[in-house]
């Protein structure tokens, strides 16, 4: 099995390459839309990885969490909006100590069990023993 | 005419003939190994500048021409993907096709299994039996040591042999 002579190029080819090779120093640099764009992509990259880092490692090194940042933000507006805490307290209000108020009572209680056939008596000495 | 391309041109009277053979084993087609070796040329004469000569003018060329393979192979690969090719595929097809291969089956069919060795194996390849390139020079042009570069011929030979038929003689380490 030969090595070189199973392939072959036109007659005269290797003059020809020569002489056309031996003109490239004589060529016109040309410099692609690609080449000239680089440094300017590469510039806008470091940029992005420098801003992408630094938030990273703000983000590490930062004493408070994201979320104390936002509570702490709407602490900041509740205080700004609304110096007395009149609002809040009226938020606490109605989400809270309302709702707390709308739980069950002791009454409340009380007629369950009657309603569920427990006896008078049995229940006054349910209380006496819880000290009501 | 100044110094550069004085070196340049005997660049080109003495290794443009190799890099073409060189290169033709590897897109094995003659009008790829002809645009590539212009742009292998084009990229010696713009790196003229860099050589420093450290390295042998020989092993600077050749490293070169054998990283513009390179890109080509990668860049040849994307295209066949494009295409819902294999590179496999697409090469076989260009061995198939072109006026300039003067061999007989046995030639082809081992054009073809080089055609599909892996990159770095295929480099030893055809640098060692093609090019007859002793290991040492193979070694600074590839910067792999001798030892790698024996392994690694010695897979790709076993993998041609294994394509072709162990009947074959294809050379020895």
């Amino acid at each position: 099995m030969s090595k070189r002579n199973d392939i072959t190029t036109p007659e005269g080819y290797f003059e020809n390459l020569q002489q056309r090779l031996s003109e490239i120093p004589a060529r016109p640099v040309r410099v692609s839309p690609v080449h000239r764009l680089a440094p300017y992509a590469a510039i806008a990259a470091s940029f992005l990885v420098a801003v992408l880092l630094g938030n990273a490692v703000l983000r590490r090194t930062a004493p408070v969490s994201d979320e104390d940042d936002t509570w702490t933000y709407v602490s900041y507006l509740a205080d700004a909006l609304d110096p007395d805490g009149a609002v809040m307290m009226d938020f606490y209000d109605y989400y809270g100590e309302e709702e707390e108020q709308q739980g069950l009572s002791a009454e409340d209680i009380v007629n369950y069990l009657l309603a569920d056939g427990i006896s008078v008596e049995h229940l006054n000495y349910l209380s006496y023993e819880e000290g009501y | 005419m100044d110094n550069a391309e004085r070196l340049f041109n005997e660049i080109v009277k003495e290794y443009s003939e190799r890099v073409y053979w060189h290169v033709r084993r590897f897109v094995n087609n003659h009008e790829d190994a002809d645009d590539l070796v212009q742009e292998i040329f084009l990229k010696i004469w713009t790196a003229l500048p860099s050589f420093r000569g450290e390295a042998q003018l020989f092993t600077w060329v050749y490293r070169i021409a054998t990283n513009e393979t390179l890109n080509w192979l990668r860049r040849e690969k994307v295209r066949s993907a494009l295409r819902f090719t294999s590179i496999d595929a697409e090469m076989e097809r260009r061995i198939d096709s072109d006026p300039f291969f003067d061999g007989d089956a046995a030639d082809r069919a081992l054009s073809k299994a080089v055609a599909k060795l892996p990159e770095k194996q295929r480099q030893v390849f055809i640098l060692r039996y093609y090019d007859e390139m002793p290991y040492e020079q193979m070694s600074e042009v590839l910067e792999t040591s001798v030892g790698a570069l024996k392994a690694s011929y010695h897979i790709a030979q076993e993998k041609v042999r294994s394509a072709l038929g162990k009947d074959i003689f294809i050379g020895s380490d």
